[in-house]
């Protein structure tokens, strides 16, 4: 755009400087644009200048902006998470619901003492990981605050299917205080919050070294982990083999109850994938079917202009008088 | 400068037609001056090749016969549209479900009532979707009150088993038809409803008797649970 | 046969829009259904109607 525009402008000087001498060829010729001032040579020179003012922009921009500044060492960065080929992570694969049901087993008995799960209401669970009977069951196990009675009192009901999971703590400033100053987040959206995403869960959950490298500093009352930005996380290993008992029987080691957890916690994150995914697939099939049709259609209604001869026939006679 | 360009052209023109045979009667006839010069000097203003080449594109024809063509084109076009219709239909489909009731609103839509916590001839109140709901424990003499009375005379004519899935119970929004209200129980002429602000009378079914009201107590959907569970919504 | 079909379908212009309104409607029944087969297919075993059996109370095969 850069270059066209100059060498246009180019060819406008060009013409303003042998204007007096091209208009008159244009009056006596039908050929305009054919003019001696744009030889090859000058539309060359034309050329090299505009890229050499456009790379040379580009490069100066890039010299200002580009390089990004990294404020932070790589340890205060934390390790980048190591990639794992999580199979529901694929375009066409929703959730395994068996192992978001241990991931909540796992999450119920290990991080719910410290992590709440709020944005998560009982009945999403049911029809992805428990029975009605089961979620109903469990959310009688916690007690909610009712509405307003007849003298303003709020009393405690049992739990019902539209109620989000309980909280560990009442408010921020008792998990701080619980946790000697560190706030364990919110594990709702932790997926999505989180650089790496499920892959940053799994190493932060399992990279825990059995003591800190040599020379590491661990700041009091912090556990070191390579994953974690600043490597001093406050929260220690959790995940031990055996920790939970599996109801179907799958092993329980540390990385079994990682994965597991890991992907309840995508599905917590994102508990529309499936229906994302398949919604997806019927999308690509359908618009693939028809960008072909439609390069079909396309083509058969220029096929008139693509095919067509334009045949010169000489008139048989020569009584054509010369036109003024 | 021009003219001299229009006679050559001119010329050019007449030097092709000139090859054929008739052309020397024709011209001698014409008003026009012949202009004969050497047709040797003649350049062809076109540079470059000078070769006509007709290109051949009966490669490119069907070998279908035409109506198979017609029908295959017309195929193509009306599939496209079809299955374009049918994504557009989905699109807008999509756009719509948007719009009703989020599933979170939706769980809190029902409201599940203890019966057996409700003793006969007494009301209850309850809250479902932000308005009362008015339970009623009928007993056997309100009942049979309630199908005493003369349909055809009433200004919403209902009879009570329309308006009651169990004689026993009856469910009802707890909002006046008249201006919004909330009456009040076992008050009025009619021993049912009372609605203070412009006094509209109900009966013990609910329905409107006297005062501006112009229809009955809405009945909400509900349910019975088999557990002795009333479910509201 | 195909000229049979084209004065049938395509030769009047309300019969041919026609044609492309009820193919929409049976296209995308069928299209439907088609890929949640092939999506169940896909996912066999990973979805919770494959495994709610096993934890419905008096459920059918535990």
């Amino acid at each position: 755009m850069l270059a066209r525009s100059c060498l246009r402008s180019t060819r406008a000087f060009a013409g303003l400087r042998n204007g007096a001498v091209h208009i008159s060829k244009r009056a006596a010729s039908s050929s305009s644009s054919g003019s001696a001032a744009e030889s090859p040579l000058r539309l060359n020179i034309a050329a090299a200048a505009a890229t050499t003012v456009a790379a040379g922009s580009i490069a100066w921009y890039y010299h200002l902006y580009g390089p990004t500044a990294d404020a932070s060492t790589p340890a205060e960065e934390g390790l980048h998470p190591t990639k794992y080929p999580w199979v529901h992570e694929q375009w066409f694969k929703s959730f395994d619901h068996q192992a978001l049901r241990r991931g909540f087993q796992v999450y119920r008995e290990v991080c719910a003492s410290c992590h709440s799960l709020s944005r998560v209401p009982y009945r999403t669970l049911v029809g992805s990981v428990l029975t009605v009977d089961e979620a109903k069951a469990l959310a009688e196990e916690n007690e909610y605050d009712t509405e307003p009675n007849d003298q303003g009192d709020i009393e405690k009901r049992p739990g019902k299917l539209s109620d989000y999971l309980p909280a560990p703590y009442a408010n921020d400033e008792a998990a701080r205080f619980a946790n000697n100053g560190a706030l364990p987040p919110d594990l709702s959206l932790i997926v999505k919050a989180r650089h790496g995403g499920c892959d940053y869960v799994f190493n932060l959950l399992t990279g825990y070294p059995d003591e800190p490298p040599a020379g590491a500093q661990v700041g009091e009352g912090l556990n070191f982990n390579p994953y974690f930005p600043g490597t001093g996380i406050a929260m220690a290993r959790v995940l031990f083999d055996g920790v939970v008992e599996y109801e179907d029987g799958t092993p329980a080691t540390t990385s079994q109850m990682a994965k597991d957890v890991t992907e309840f916690l995508n599905w917590a994150a994102e508990p529309e994938m499936d229906d994302r995914k398949r919604m997806g697939m019927k999308v690509l099939v359908v618009t693939s079917v028809l960008f072909a049709m439609s390069v079909w259609v396309k083509r058969y209604k220029w096929a008139w202009l693509k095919s067509r001869k334009i045949v010169y026939d000489p008139p048989k006679t020569n009584n054509i008088a010369p036109r003024r | 400068m021009a003219p001299l360009q229009t006679v050559s052209r001119a010329l050019a023109r007449s030097a092709t037609a000139s090859r054929a045979p008739a052309a020397t009667a024709v011209r001698a006839m014409s008003s026009t001056p012949a202009l004969r010069d050497s047709s040797s000097s003649y350049q062809s203003p076109f540079k470059g090749e000078s070769k006509t080449n007709v290109p051949d594109f009966s490669k490119y024809m069907s070998k279908g016969s035409g109506s198979t063509n017609a029908l295959f084109s017309y195929f193509m076009v009306g599939t496209l549209g079809a299955i374009s219709a049918a994504g557009a239909k989905s699109t807008i489909q999509q756009f719509l479900v948007n719009m009703s009731a989020s599933a979170d609103v939706l769980a809190m839509a029902k409201v599940e009532v203890d019966l057996a916590a409700i003793p006969e001839g007494k009301n209850v109140i309850i809250k479902w979707r932000g308005k009362p709901v008015f339970i009623r424990h009928r007993t056997a003499a309100e009942i049979d009150e309630a199908n005493s009375i003369n349909v055809a005379s009433l200004r919403d004519p209902e009879t009570d088993d329309q308006r009651v899935k169990k004689p026993e119970w009856l469910v009802m929004l707890g909002v006046c038809t008249h201006l919004g209200c909330v009456p009040i129980g076992e008050a009025g002429d009619f021993g049912g409803w009372f609605c203070p602000c412009h006094g509209s009378h109900y009966d013990i079914s609910g329905r409107i008797r006297k005062g501006p009201a112009p229809l009955n107590l809405e009945i909400p959907a509900y349910d019975f649970s088999d557990d002795g569970k009333l479910v509201v919504g | 046969m195909a000229t049979a079909i084209y004065n049938t379908l395509f030769r009047r212009n309300w019969t041919m829009l026609g044609a492309v309104f009820v193919g929409a409607f049976a296209f995308e029944i069928g299209y439907d259904n088609v890929m949640n087969k092939v999506w169940d297919n896909n996912n066999r075993g990973r979805q919770w109607k494959d495994i709610r059996h096993k934890y419905v109370e008096g459920g059918d095969d535990e």
